[in-house]
């Protein structure tokens, strides 16, 4: 039942991806991709309710994920040839050296530890990962038939895109669930690859072009990881997640095994898209929204993420495990002002992306029971409401055509339905009593302790709220009047209304969601838990959060702000207030101007590119950020 | 625990009247600091009564909407303060209201209250970091964000955290509206664009506003309170001194710009909140 479980999850995406090549038609291929998803669904709400287990592979399998290996790695030194990308070549030129001294001088083949081991942590990566990655790859059907009209062309491109998407599903399984981290970097190789074609996939030269930095960025994050690796082997003797965790308390204490520690975390690090490696992210907005949907949401970035958390036991107390705070709060800073300074709809959702990542890795680096709940908290509603606000910025791009959010005021009347989906997604992105305040709750809560961590992470939540509250504002500013309901095919429609149906329910079901998966995560790690939890009240020496008395109050207050808004009638409506030159100008607001001439009132955000621009900012986040790094690398050298 | 319910909600349902009448008093202290008479001091209810007795009318349905959410969320955290909660979480809660009333202001496509609720978000820029400062640094000396832990300190906070209670100064400034902050949406005629982020909402709906303010500035006086929770003169004579103290800035002040706001704010607080913090780590 087990092998089956992981087979579904892991190795079955991969034939699907290879059926979904060789599929023509969208017929057949509509037929697999939600196929595949309702059987992802099913494995993983399975593979949950089994709880931890370990599983032995085969040896063939063992051979295989060695030849993929150096299969992968050959493929993105050919890529790199063909970019002429030197750094790309070499690089990875470099993992293959590494690689083999590992696989062949290094590692004892006879003493294999199981391939897979799952536990607690991994569980909950899988079902994000099956669950809203399918539902990203279900919305993507509806999605890529029309941005293929809007593209005119010739031959779809579609049964490329889709391998990549499953294939990315699959491999994503296979790290989270993987126990050998010789394993893990198999598919985190994988990943790397499926998103530079994915980002890639309009072959456009801006996307060429972003594309390729993708790649070098994660083969720099590759080359760490491999050196990490054989360090680790030299250091421990072994690769296996569950044995390293296993010493982890002497370990921790004994400040061992800090330099491939730190090389691991790095490679987290460019995975996860903090600064200096935040462009990458930020460039793969060319790809088509399925795509940044996916890499921002449930996987990709999550790798980063995961691997950082999962490692963090290992560097409890130590200095490395401080600077990675202190890192962590500074990139949520810095790339949460980027954000301020956006206009752009993706951009702004990429740079909060970053941002929230940063908070988790913050957290990890905390690395107290109330911080690790609160990265797994992140982990999970972030995953959500992110997948959900790419998926209605992208319905919204297709319909007015542009992404700018000065273009999406009054969409609530273009678009009544997504508008709503989207407040939707921002309302749980930066409010109580939902699920990621109340991880925003505890990270803030458990790095009180740390000043200069705790200064960073204020100014980066006042922040954000800053650019969500004028994003959701900007929704409903509209004249009054009955928008045209829309029209959307249900393969979009579905998947957005599941994903805001989830961010809402997620979070009135947080005290059993920490109860059933983040508590046990916690406990793996720590003696002591997080939380206490009783009748939705969350509490522990330092706070107390009232999810269900807060749902409680305001839902009933939500409820009548809801009535008496559904009461006003067109004779309450008034027109705005323009100093008494009030004119109406083409079915716009407007006001009567110089030499008696209409004109548009015509609002605007100020978005103070001097102060926020990303080119001022973004040059001075990664001078920082690269001297944080030289830190903490400096301090486990040292 | 009902007890404690119990008196939290007639708490709740007294904050009104004394936020009313803090009001007037402040009109009256004003007025006598400009040499004139003054309205009596019941003019904030004559006021509120009028508005709610009014036609409803708005320019966007969203309006009403932010409205209500606004007076939920600040009832919800004058509430969670008398139910001796957590500060961080009546942080949030007083977030949502502040949040509501921005995109209410928003929905309306008046260049008066666009800007005005652009303004009201460079507000919250400033005083929300200082706020959740506030709380930690209370937190680094009770050990907890809970009410009950700071009611359980045998020593008054403002001994130990002076700088801090002028960062709150600061963040009360903001939240009474009141020069050189009173830059979103003021009380004083002579300094206004129209009505800032209050602009478009009237009648009944900006009464619910005006109710939603004086529970923010009862909840912002009750934080300010911990600061001498052991005895109940100090808190009586602290408030009046803070508040006195924050009509004469009112007075003495003219409205500054954002820009302004934004520096001079995060720049004093921050380096007020360092300093304080040092001192509690070296005392």
């Amino acid at each position: 039942m087990r092998d089956t479980l992981v087979f579904a999850t892991v190795l079955l995406p991969f034939f699907a991806a290879v059926l979904a090549f060789l599929a023509r038609g969208a017929a057949p291929r509509k037929l697999l991709v939600v196929a595949t998803a309702l059987i992802l669904f099913a494995a993983s709400a399975c593979l949950v309710a089994t709880g931890p287990f370990t599983l032995e592979a085969s040896p063939v399998f063992e051979a295989l994920v060695t030849v993929g290996d150096f299969a992968l790695l050959g493929i993105i030194v050919f890529l790199g040839l063909r970019l002429k990308n030197q750094l790309v070549v070499w690089l990875s030129l470099g993992q293959i050296a590494g690689l083999a001294f590992l696989d062949f001088a290094l590692v004892d083949h006879a003493a294999t530890a199981p391939a897979f081991y799952v536990d607690d942590l991994s569980l909950v990566m899988v079902a994000i990962i099956s669950m809203i990655g399918s539902l990203i790859g279900v919305y993507a059907l509806g999605y890529m038939k029309v941005h293929e009209e809007h593209l005119h062309l010739e031959k779809s491109r579609q049964p490329r895109f889709f391998f990549f998407i499953l294939l990315f599903l699959g491999a994503m399984n296979g790290l989270v669930l993987a126990d050998s981290l010789s394993w893990m970097y198999f598919f985190w190789e994988i990943t790397t690859l499926c998103s530079f074609f994915l980002i890639a996939h309009d072959g456009t030269d801006i996307a060429r072009k972003n594309a390729e930095r993708a790649l070098w960025m994660n083969v720099v994050g590759g080359a760490a990881f491999v050196l990490g690796l054989i360090l680790l082997q030299k250091g421990a003797q072994t690769l296996s997640l569950q044995a390293l965790l296993a010493v982890a308390p002497e370990v921790s204490a004994g400040g061992l095994l800090v330099v491939p520690l730190f090389l691991l975390v790095f490679a987290g690090f460019t995975k996860a898209a903090q600064a200096p490696f935040q462009s990458w992210l930020t460039g793969a907005m060319v790809a088509p929204t399925p795509v940044s949907a996916l890499l921002h949401s449930s996987t990709m970035v999550k790798a980063g993420v995961y691997l950082i958390v999962r490692l963090a036991p290992l560097f409890v107390g130590t200095y490395l495990s401080a600077l990675v705070a202190l890192f962590g709060a500074f990139c949520f800073l810095a790339t949460a002002a980027m954000a301020v300074g956006q206009s752009n709809g993706k951009k702004i959702l990429a740079y909060s992306t970053i941002s929230n990542l940063a908070l988790i890795i913050a957290c990890a680096g905390i690395n107290t029971p109330a911080a690790i709940t609160a990265a797994v908290m992140l982990i999970i509603f972030h995953a959500v409401s992110k997948a959900l606000l790419f998926m209605c910025v992208g319905s919204i791009e297709q319909r007015i055509g542009s992404r700018d959010i000065e273009d999406m005021r009054g969409l609530s009347q273009v678009m009544p339905r997504t508008a709503v989906l989207a407040a939707i997604g921002i309302m749980t992105m930066m409010l109580p009593p939902f699920g990621m305040l109340l991880a925003k709750w505890m990270a803030i809560e458990s790095a009180s302790a740390q000043f200069l961590v705790v200064t960073m992470l204020a100014l980066g939540s006042a922040l954000t709220v800053l650019f969500w509250a004028r994003w959701a504002g900007m929704l409903f500013s509209a004249p009054f009047g009955r928008g045209t309901p829309e029209e959307q095919p249900p393969s979009v429609r579905l998947p957005l209304v599941i994903l805001a149906g989830a961010a809402v329910i997620l979070s009135l079901g947080a005290p059993f969601l920490y109860d059933s998966l983040v508590a046990p995560v916690v406990a793996m790690y720590y003696a002591a838990p997080g939380y206490a939890v009783s009748a939705g009240i969350m509490e522990n020496a330092s706070g107390v959060f009232w999810i269900y008395p807060l749902f409680l109050i305001l839902g009933i207050g939500f409820a009548l702000a809801v009535r008496a808004a559904g009461r006003i009638r067109p004779a309450d409506v008034a027109a705005p207030y323009m100093c008494g030159a009030q004119r109406d100008v083409d079915g716009h607001p407007g006001f009567t101007g110089p030499m008696n001439q209409p004109v548009a009132a015509t609002p605007g955000n100020a978005y103070l590119p001097r102060i926020f621009g990303e080119e001022m900012l973004g040059r001075y986040a990664n001078v920082a950020a690269l001297a944080l790094v030289a830190l903490m690398l400096g301090g486990v050298l040292w | 625990m009902v007890g404690k319910l119990v008196l939290a909600l007639l708490a709740v349902a007294l904050t009104p009247l004394v936020g009313g009448l803090l009001a007037g008093v402040d009109r009256r202290l004003t007025a006598w600091l400009q040499s004139r008479y003054g309205p009596p001091v019941l003019q904030p209810f004559y006021d509120v009564l009028k508005l709610l007795g009014k036609k409803k009318m708005v320019v966007n349905p969203w309006q009403a909407l932010s409205a209500y959410v606004y007076l939920a969320a600040a009832v919800t955290s004058v509430f969670i303060f008398f139910m001796q909660g957590d500060l961080l979480l009546i942080f949030f809660v007083l977030t949502i209201g502040a949040v509501f009333l921005v995109v209410g202001a928003l929905s309306a496509p008046s260049p008066y209250s666009q800007i005005g609720g652009q303004r009201e978000l460079w507000q919250m820029l400033a005083y929300e970091p200082l706020l959740v400062l506030v709380f930690v640094s209370m937190a680094m000396v009770t050990g907890s964000f809970k009410i009950t832990a700071i009611l359980d300190h045998p020593t008054p906070l403002l001994f130990e955290l002076p700088l801090m209670f002028i960062v709150l100064g600061y963040v009360l400034t903001i939240k009474l509206r009141k020069s050189p902050f009173d830059i979103s949406a003021s009380q004083h005629a002579h300094q206004e664009i129209v009505r800032g982020v209050l602009t478009e909402y009237s009648g009944p709906y900006l009464a619910m506003i005006e109710i939603a303010h004086w529970f923010e500035v009862v909840l912002v006086l009750g934080i300010c309170s911990l600061f001498f929770a052991t005895s109940a003169l100090g808190v009586v004579i602290l408030l009046a001194a803070a508040y006195f103290l924050e009509i004469l800035i009112d007075n003495v002040m003219a409205r500054m710009t954002w820009r302004w706001m934004l520096r001079s704010v995060l720049t004093v607080g921050l380096v007020l909140s360092l300093v304080n913090i040092l001192w509690l780590y070296v005392a």
